[in-house]
């Protein structure tokens, strides 16, 4: 049985499997909704649109916070060489953010959203009804709880211990995590400043911190898998983190066309964001130099395989697909259609789900006790990256012909439809993108079923001379 | 499973032919996203000046991404017209396909131009799948 370096490394477990299990709702959620689009009063009124996209959008949320906690729970002992501060701690922080999250999506779901509100205190601090941070008030307070208690743990091991770029880009990512989630209690009456500060939430985190996260997650992966001097790999971390941060946090004015902000945001977030792709460029030529320098032949392919995959489809879903919509006078066309959930679709999938999944699949043999996993999991593990993979791409560029037919429908053409008519147009899309979110669900089955596959045991041919035991 | 070491191809110097391979792949990715038609005269300079004298790994290296080029210029350009001529430009059809094709060819282009200029960071060889045989 192979021991973990460090026995606290034990404490990203329970938070990977229940990044696995969230993973799993958000899907299903996915496809009922999917549903919804086509069949209008499918699961009504038990589970109206709102609440099921309430739902997708939080639970892919909480999964992927579970992911990166247990990814620092688990790197962060090995690159500082010493034991977590406070496994128990972590064990702690773990039931209190699984219960949190658990009652919320219960309570988006039992009771109506304006009696939630009521019920959680909303009036003492008016917090809920923006997308992405519905959360009744007491989660957003034990979010910031958690996040706290969280860096304590993550800092005070960092700083008890082996300094490295990795765990330093990491620590940066999350403290910026946990801070600008405090705008989240920031919700002005004026429309105009809420959505601007709403961003510095939904964008600073997804195209700011976050991936100074997936860089930090990434790096270490490869250096695990690649065996590449550490020189070599923080160069390319200071490179990717420099470009991510240069570019991502002017390109916020992306979202401020048109809502009220100044017009000068037009050009610096269009110049900016044009640049956004960099990034991930960079990333994707960093990914595939490790693996051609690689020093060892790692045993665990399907984690070498996560990591190049994330690198490729980060560039193509947050870099190509951003950059499709995201100059002004293209925007101008294109705001709020099903271009950018294509783009939304794709990005968080490439970028943050593809990285949850690589570290997940390098670290979880060995929490397991085994160095990697049997041949036969692997190579379920990687049937299961191929059916995801393809999958989202097929859902992306469904969403895009659905989003091109619709701006043409309804914003270009002499006399523009209506919204609801040009919907009934694209059902061919929308059907054809739920078939993709079917097999993307058969390649989470094959996912998780990887974990219980076993290598079946060798037949012996009758007449075969078997090797004498030593 | 145990890890087997392996010698790493440039621990101790670049191999020769590898800057211009780099220089071949840079140009080539230049051309599909910064500076298209200028970045290819340049690209085109380089392999009229070296094709003969550079060593192995940077005359592949030129010889491909100025096929992979040519391919990309056919590709993106006269493809995209021919879409646009043959649809009608007041057509949704017509811009549905032209932005998804233009959009998933480009992208795997770039992609294509990536992996050929992380090889030759590596300094290793790197032949493009169906749009690299134009010259060999």
């Amino acid at each position: 049985m192979t021991q973990l370096p460090y026995k606290s490394q034990a404490v990203a477990k329970p938070y990977f499997m229940a990044a696995i299990a969230l993973f799993v709702g958000q899907i299903l959620f996915g496809l009922i909704l999917g549903l919804q689009y086509v069949i209008g009063d499918f699961l009504f009124p038990a589970i109206p649109f709102n609440v099921a996209r309430m739902v997708h959008t939080n639970l892919l949320i909480v999964w992927l916070l579970f992911g990166f906690m247990g990814a620092a729970y688990y790197l962060v002992p090995e690159e500082t060489e010493t034991e977590l501060h406070s496994p128990l701690l972590a064990h702690v922080l773990f039931w209190v953010f699984l219960i949190a999250g658990v009652l919320t999506v219960v309570g988006y779901l039992a009771v109506p959203y304006a009696t939630l509100a009521q019920m959680t205190g909303n009036d003492l601090l008016e917090t809920m009804g923006r997308e992405f941070l519905e959360q009744p008030l007491p989660t957003k307070v034990g979010i910031v709880v958690v996040a706290l208690a969280f860096l304590y743990n993550i800092g005070m091991t960092i700083l008890k211990g082996r300094k490295t770029a990795i765990t330093m880009i990491l620590l940066i990512g999350l403290i910026g995590l946990a801070v600008l989630f405090l705008f989240a209690f920031y919700n002005p009456s004026n429309l105009v400043k809420d959505k601007y500060f709403w961003w510095w939430v939904v964008h600073l985190w997804v195209e700011g911190v976050w991936e100074l996260i997936m860089a930090a997650i990434l790096g270490f992966v490869l250096l695990k898998v690649t065996g590449v001097d550490r020189e070599v790999i923080e160069k390319w971390l200071y490179v990717i983190v420099t470009l991510a941060l240069v570019t991502g946090i002017i390109g916020t004015g992306h979202h401020y066309y048109w809502i009220g902000a100044p017009a000068y945001w037009q050009w610096w977030g269009g110049i900016f964001s044009a640049l956004e792709p960099l990034p991930f460029f960079a990333m994707t030529v960093f990914c595939f130099n490790m693996v051609n320098r690689r020093r060892r032949q790692h045993p665990n392919k399907a984690a070498t395989l996560w990591a190049l995959g994330t690198g490729v489809m980060a560039f193509l879903g947050a870099g190509v697909w951003g950059f499709l919509h995201t100059l002004a006078p293209i925007n101008y066309y294109t705001h709020g259609s099903q271009i950018t959930a294509a783009h939304g679709h794709l990005a968080f999938y490439g970028a943050y789900v593809m990285v949850v999944l690589t570290i997940i699949s390098y670290a979880m043999p060995m929490l397991r006790g085994r160095e990697v996993n049997p041949e036969r999991a692997q190579v379920l593990e990687m049937w299961s990256f191929w059916l995801m993979t393809v999958s989202m791409v097929f859902i992306t560029l469904f969403l895009t012909a659905a989003g091109i037919l619709q701006v043409w429908l309804q914003r270009i053409i002499p006399n523009p439809q209506p919204f609801i008519e040009v919907q009934n147009q694209l059902v061919l899309f929308y059907w054809l993108r739920w078939l993709s979110g079917v097999v993307f669900l058969i390649g989470l089955v094959v996912y998780i079923y990887s974990f219980f596959a076993k290598d079946k045991p060798q037949t012996v041919e009758a007449g075969e001379v078997q090797p004498a035991m030593t | 499973m145990p890890i087997s070491p392996e010698p790493s191809p440039t621990e101790d110097h670049s191999p020769p032919g590898q800057g211009l391979a780099i220089a071949a792949e840079s140009l080539y990715l230049i051309n599909l996203l910064l500076l298209p038609g200028l970045a290819f005269l340049l690209l085109l300079g380089l392999y009229g000046r070296y094709r003969r004298s550079a060593p192995p790994l940077g005359r592949l290296h030129l010889q491909q991404t100025l096929s992979a080029s040519l391919w990309a210029g056919g590709l993106l350009v006269i493809v995209n017209l021919l879409i646009i001529a043959l649809g009608g430009y007041d057509a949704a059809s017509t811009w549905v396909i032209a932005i998804l094709y233009f959009t998933t060819v480009h992208a795997t282009l770039v992609l294509l131009g990536i992996l050929g200029l992380a090889r030759s960071l590596a300094g290793q060889t790197f032949r493009y799948p169906l749009v690299g045989n134009l010259l060999s």
